[in-house]
């Protein structure tokens, strides 16, 4: 498939000390929680939004093949080329897949059009997707989650330890945010872990009903450490790699705000995850009315308390990877 | 990372080793919510017996860092098992200090600019603080608060007033209460005549 005619427009905007500086991977940030309707994809596409408006270069791809819109949020109606074409084997090249928006330095990969017989892709497309956005040529991406834990979901939450849990100040979406950050943490180890015994006693205690009674991360560290300390010592480094960002949205009292620093304290003491608070951004009917304008809120109402929150988180984030130095090439 | 009953107080309170008497307090009582019955953040996790042994920790470390000579009398501790070289439980785990003190979240990203009703709001929310709080601490009728952060000046008592409200809520946050009135009420003069005064008219 040909690239879009609009896509190099994007690139020619770009400061011209960017085009000459040296090409290196782009920092890839998932965003996902578990939950619908927790404000994924509106968050994707304004912190996405907000890092073009401050001059970085940014893909935003739409990961849910079965609930596409991230398209519709930064107001592009038809994006035409799509991650289904990718899926069907129309195309081997995802580049060719972006797709311009009317926000300059942002291009979205879409997720439209796809084939509902057979809507997610198998995990060697997943791994040859993940490959082909961190080898594009932009300053960030950013990948909007589907719902759910499935692994079609939780591995793209692996292309970056930069990851976004988004959660609300509402049981049902905390409750699925343990679940996908204990589905991905779990994920990792079994990715991680080269002895094919302790790869099985990972696969047990993602049985949350197991036979063993592993409940959480540190009983299964107690278990793989009787049983191979190499393999301990392995799981410790991932444990520490593993540094997920949550994100509170929808925060409309302090208790709301303080929301993150309480999961984040069951994280690490229940779990052994040493999540960081990203920050939160708050209820606002600006955010709706952006959403029903097709525009992202960031640029329709700039001045709103969710633009304003948006912007610090965006500049947090950014502040994050400058300081850790993360980019998708340390990250894979 | 460490299980629970392996952390230190510091560790289980999520505080670094020089906070301060009110970081200790704040963390506690955010702790200590976090592992309570009715606790959103904690409740489909950790329950009943579990969450108990957790409160029971956190109340025992609470103890000992509040009171200032056990304190320096559990450091002193703390540094006599370093410095006799006993291994600690799990010596290739790092721990990883809290990045932000709990319930003073963000405040390295401060706003500029005017103060307007939003941005006190904001700046609430940042510390992590609600109305009623602020409300205890000035002795500012909430509902007066909410009003000067929602900008309904017609529901507010004379101007007056207003400004000596201001002033205590921004003394509140932390910020110069001069200089937050002299923002604010430029803004509420020029906003206030296009109100309703149904707060005049004894409405």
């Amino acid at each position: 498939m040909s690239a879009n005619p609009g896509q190099n427009a994007v690139l020619a905007d770009a400061p011209a000390e960017q085009a000459r500086a040296p090409r290196r991977p782009p920092a890839a940030i998932p965003v996902g929680g578990g939950k619908g309707g927790v404000g994924k994809t509106f968050l994707v596409a304004n912190l996405a939004t907000a890092l073009a408006r401050a001059g970085h270069r940014v893909v935003a791809a739409d990961a849910d093949l079965e609930g596409a819109n991230l398209h519709t949020c930064v107001g592009v109606a038809d994006p035409g080329p799509s991650l289904a074409d990718f899926v069907a084997g129309r195309t081997d090249e995802v580049r060719s897949l972006l797709v311009d928006t009317p926000i300059p330095n942002l291009r979205i990969l879409a997720a439209t059009h796809g084939n509902f017989g057979h809507a997610q892709p198998s995990q060697a497309d997943r791994v040859r997707l993940m490959r082909q956005l961190r080898e594009l040529d932009a300053d960030y991406v950013l990948l909007d989650l589907g719902a759910g834990t499935h692994p079609a979901v939780i591995d793209y939450f692996m292309i970056g330890e930069a990851g976004i849990v988004v959660i609300t100040p509402e049981p049902t979406s905390i409750e699925n945010a343990y679940a996908f950050l204990r589905a991905a943490f779990y994920r990792r180890l079994q990715l991680a872990m080269l002895s094919h015994r302790v790869r099985d006693l990972v696969a047990l205690a993602m049985d949350e009903r197991n036979e063993r009674g592993i409940r959480t991360p540190f009983d299964l560290l107690r278990e793989v450490r009787a049983l191979d300390p190499t393999e301990g010592a392995r799981f410790v480094e991932t444990m520490r790699a593993f540094r997920p960002r949550l994100l509170v949205n929808e925060a409309r009292t302090a208790e709301d705000v303080k929301l993150g620093f309480s999961v984040r304290s069951v994280c690490r003491k229940f779990f052994g995850i040493d999540a960081e608070y990203l920050g939160y951004v708050n209820h606002d009917e600006a955010a709706r009315h952006s959403v029903r304008s097709r525009r992202p809120v960031v640029e329709a109402h700039p001045r709103s308390d969710a633009a304003i929150y948006i912007e610090r988180v965006a500049r947090k984030l950014v502040a994050g990877l400058a300081r850790s130095g993360s980019t998708a090439e340390e990250e894979a | 990372m460490k299980p629970l009953f392996e952390q230190d107080h510091y560790e289980v309170l999520e505080i670094p080793r020089d906070a301060a008497p009110d970081g200790v307090e704040r963390a506690y009582r955010l702790i200590l919510s976090t592992y309570s019955e009715d606790s959103l953040a904690g409740y489909s996790v950790v329950r009943g017996a579990d969450a108990a042994a957790i409160r029971e920790r956190v109340e025992t470390a609470y103890r000992v860092l509040s009171d200032g000579d056990a304190r320096r009398s559990y450091d002193a501790s703390l540094a006599g098992s370093r410095s006799a070289g006993e291994p600690e439980p799990m010596p290739e785990e790092e721990v990883v200090e809290p990045r932000s003190a709990p319930a003073e979240p963000f405040e390295d990203l401060e706003e500029g600019g005017d103060f307007d009703g939003a941005r006190l709001r904001r700046a609430r929310l940042r510390r992590g603080l609600d109305l009623e709080e602020i409300a205890g601490k000035t002795k500012v009728n909430p509902s007066y608060l909410g009003c000067i952060e929602e900008e309904r000046y017609s529901e507010l008592p004379p101007r007056v007033y207003v400004r000596g409200f201001v002033m205590a809520y921004a003394s509140c946050l932390g910020f110069d209460p001069g200089a937050v009135a002299a923002s604010y009420m430029r803004r509420y003069d020029a906003e206030r005549p296009r109100q309703r005064r149904r707060f005049s008219r004894g409405t």
